[in-house]
């Protein structure tokens, strides 16, 4: 096992390396003007040159990025060109609350989607049939819709929680609980949908298993052999769907951060990534890819410890 | 029995955690009355007085003290200087300063200081240094007098030391980039690092010996958000206090909601600047029937309706309602008369129009408006074709590249005349291929010339050449709305979108 994650570091760092020159090539192409950008308007030309100097735009793409790169190898991921802000700071004050969401609705979609998968595919019938229903239903709703529902009823109308806004968990728990539970509970609506269907369908294909009908030949308890065995194998294919979802909150929470007035890094990629603010989006691609690793690697293992065949692939 | 045991207490537990989370939701997050928290969709770029914009100008007010300071109605009143006189060639401009203030570090305020920052604003090279390029040099006769010697007199010279140029630094902290996040000035609150997030929110706490009267709020939070949906939201849940709000939707919701107070101000206008009058890039630009003829070609009154749901007044000039150059005649020159402008265009050698390329930002003009311009103008014969640019591209293009002849924006309509002549009328900026004529230098040299309060005429005079020779295609004013969750009262201030932060007080 230590190997296995020594060569997925190596692979990982390589990987970081690569989509690093590749992302600063791809970001320079457009080559805006960023001193035009910074003064306006209203600047002497001059000025502009001056300002895109100052920054090094004059230089070559390659010795830029290689002052980027040498730079981030002593962590120093540099400054933004737009607000004066130090980067790994701007993502350290932001990623919190992004995470906050992920982890969040990575263990409500768990929890949810277990329970409703594994009842459906158990128990099918009548329940299984709603479960189903509550999927698809759950799935066609568009999520923007489901935001404003959720922030207009439970923050505008009734005030049960706030409707904008975010408190630092280091600040207040409740306030943090406070003010993640909306958010939450909008972008877990898909995602329960989604996953609750998938652990039914895994749920359902490992029930036919033939050695979930010998189990249950030899007298095994319906609960022993769901719990023990069959959601053990059915969990596989879900977790590797969580596993996505997780990540794909990173950049995709982007709608609940606008609507929620939450500073996430979704919004943060939005408002830097249109003003083509170099140092910014190079940080954010730098944590994205090393989420992306770090989760990949995390839902590896998990599987691998659930299901030992999968470890040797 | 036991199962029911455990729905009941899975049960209770959800009540409780419920009653835990709005419970709390009341005190934690609603400011108290001591806090005033604005919410905002422009992003200060730094706290560095030489990058300062008018538009971030309430985060500059909390660190830093202007010379002049400027009244909700645009009257100058002493601020750190509290006299100031001209001399007769107005060239020199002569303010007696305040003796009784000291930056953080316990330096005096005085006049070398005023000279350290007003010279370092004009060569620092921020995005405003251009409005100090008439001051020669900044003579410090003692510590609390200095005269301001100007290249040529400058009738603005005062706003623009109410505004980010008189904005005053510890000149200690020049030298480094400290100041864009660590802003050292003489303000009456100072910035919790601690608690601001650049780029999200930044929290200004009161200084405890400011020299001046103390604002009424001992906390002011300035936190960013990039849509207005959750500003009004946040407005009506009391987490926001004051905003300004620009969409016409987002209007709506504020005024339907009975505990927002809102107040109206009709600012920006919004219309099409044309840079090519003299015909370099389209030849039928040059000939004033041409440019006459699309300003009978825009149905104002229609796009005011669709886009802006009828908020706002149409205008065809380039001057606000409180400028001394205001004319209320010229708001209706050019009636929407698509025959006039077929003729006016027939008269000019077009009579079958012409093409032209205009750049199209989506954050000024949204799809309907693009439509709605492209058809009025093909309606006459004129063919628009636009190229939508994106928002890191589009200012090189048009000013650096001088790529397009022309280009629809939102521009403020300052009391001050001399700031929009210098924006739009002067070669420069907004002129960008430096197109003049007689009336325009007779006039211009007037006002600039003619001791305060005595310009009015040839002010008057130019506006109403500009209109005739249709040099702008303004199309209206816009209605912006100022809106507050009841707690505070808002003052609008003359000629600026964003009031300033001594606007705000608690509401009785």
């Amino acid at each position: 096992m230590t190997s296995f994650i020594l060569r997925r570091a190596a692979s990982g760092l390589l990987l970081l390396l690569v989509i690093s020159a590749l992302s600063y090539v791809l970001l320079s192409i457009p080559n805006a003007d960023v001193g035009r950008q910074l003064l306006g308007p209203h600047a002497a030309q001059e000025l502009v040159d001056a300002r895109n100097s100052a920054l090094g735009l004059d230089q070559p793409v390659a010795v830029r990025y290689l002052d980027w790169l040498s730079s981030a190898l002593r962590g120093d991921l540099g400054t933004s060109w737009f607000t004066n802000a130090d980067v790994a700071q701007a993502m350290g004050n932001r990623l919190p609350v992004t995470l906050s969401l992920m982890v969040g609705v990575t263990v409500v979609t768990a929890v949810a989607s277990f329970v409703l998968g594994a009842w459906a595919g158990v128990r099918r019938g009548a329940v299984d049939r709603a479960v189903q229903v509550i999927g698809v239903v759950g799935y066609a709703l568009p999520g923007f819709l489901v935001m404003l529902v959720i922030v207009l009823v439970f923050g505008v109308q009734l005030r049960w929680f706030p409707a904008i806004g975010y408190v630092p968990l280091s600040e207040s728990f409740s306030g943090w609980l406070s003010t993640v539970t909306l958010p939450i509970l909008s972008l877990s609506v898909a995602a329960i949908a989604g996953v609750s269907q998938q652990v039914r369908s895994s749920i359902i294909e490992v029930m036919g298993r033939d050695y979930v009908r010998t189990l249950r030949a030899r007298g095994l308890p319906a609960s022993r052999v769901v719990f023990r065995h069959v959601l053990r194998n059915a969990a596989t294919p879900a977790l590797t769907v969580l596993g996505m979802q997780f990540v794909g909150l990173l950049g995709g929470a982007v709608l609940v951060e606008q609507i929620f007035g939450l500073p996430g890094i979704g919004a943060m990629t939005v408002q830097y990534t249109t003003r083509g603010d170099v140092p910014v989006i190079m940080g954010l691609v730098m944590m994205t890819v090393v989420v992306v690793i770090v989760i990949n690697l995390f839902v590896d293992i998990l599987v691998g410890w659930l299901n030992p065949k999968a470890r040797t692939s | 029995m036991q199962r029911k045991s455990r729905v009941n207490a899975g049960v209770a537990a959800a009540g409780a955690v419920a009653l835990m989370l709005t419970g709390c939701t009341g005190s934690g997050d609603t400011p108290d009355s001591s806090t005033l928290a604005i919410a905002t969709m422009t992003l200060p770029q730094s706290l560095d007085p030489a990058e300062a914009m008018g538009s971030a100008l309430p985060h500059f007010q909390a660190v830093y003290d202007t010379l002049v300071k400027r009244e909700p109605d645009g009257a100058y009143a002493p601020m750190l200087a509290t006299e100031w006189s001209y001399d007769d060639t107005l060239t020199e401009l002569s303010l007696t300063l305040r003796d009784d203030v000291l930056f953080d570090d316990g330096n005096p305020f005085d006049g070398a200081a005023v000279k350290a920052n007003l010279e370092r604003f004009r060569d620092a090279g921020g995005g405003q240094a251009q409005t100090m390029a008439d001051l020669e040099e900044v003579e410090v006769v003692d510590a609390t007098h200095v005269v301001l010697h100007l290249k040529q007199p400058n009738p603005a010279m005062l706003y623009y030391l109410s505004d980010a140029a008189g904005l005053m630094a510890n000149p200690a902290s020049f030298g480094d980039d400290s100041l864009s996040t660590d802003p050292a000035g003489t303000g009456p609150y100072e910035l919790d690092a601690d608690r601001t997030a650049v780029g999200t929110t930044w929290v200004y706490t009161r200084t405890d010996d400011y020299w001046g009267e103390d604002l009424p709020y001992d906390e002011v939070s300035i936190s960013v958000f990039d849509n207005e949906t959750a500003i009004v939201n946040g407005l009506r849940t009391g987490q926001v206090n004051v905003s300004l709000i620009q969409t016409v939707d987002q209007q709506k919701v504020a005024e339907s909601e009975p505990d927002l107070v809102t107040t109206p101000q009709l600012i920006d206008y919004q219309g099409l600047i044309l840079f090519d009058r003299d015909g370099a890039m389209v030849p039928a630009l040059g000939e004033p029937e041409v440019r006459q003829a699309i300003n009978h070609a825009i149905d104002r009154e229609t796009m005011l309706e669709q886009l802006r749901g009828g908020q706002g007044e149409i205008t065809d000039q380039i001057f606000g309602t409180e400028s001394e150059a205001y004319d209320p005649e010229l708001d209706t020159y050019y009636e929407y008369d698509p025959e006039r402008a077929r003729e006016l265009l027939a008269e000019a050698g077009y009579p079958d129009g012409f093409e032209m390329n205009l750049p199209r930002m989506q954050a000024i003009s949204s799809d309907a408006m693009a439509t709605s311009i492209r058809s009025d103008l093909e309606d006459v014969g004129i063919e628009l074709t636009w190229d939508t640019l994106d928002q890191a591209n589009a200012l090189s293009s048009i000013f650096t590249d001088r790529a397009y002849p022309g280009m629809v924006m939102n521009n403020a309509q300052p009391a001050e005349e001399w700031v929009t002549i210098v924006e739009l009328v002067l070669p420069g900026t907004f002129n960008l291929l430096g197109t003049t004529d007689d009336t325009v230098e007779e006039t211009v040299a007037e006002i600039r010339t003619s001791p305060e309060g005595e310009g009015v005429e040839a002010a008057q005079r130019l506006n109403r050449h500009l209109v005739e020779e249709a040099w702008f295609v303004p199309f209206y004013r816009m209605r912006y709305l100022h809106a507050s969750d009841g707690t505070v009262d808002i003052q609008p201030q003359s000629g600026m979108a964003v009031p300033s932060l001594y606007n705000y007080t608690p509401a009785e």
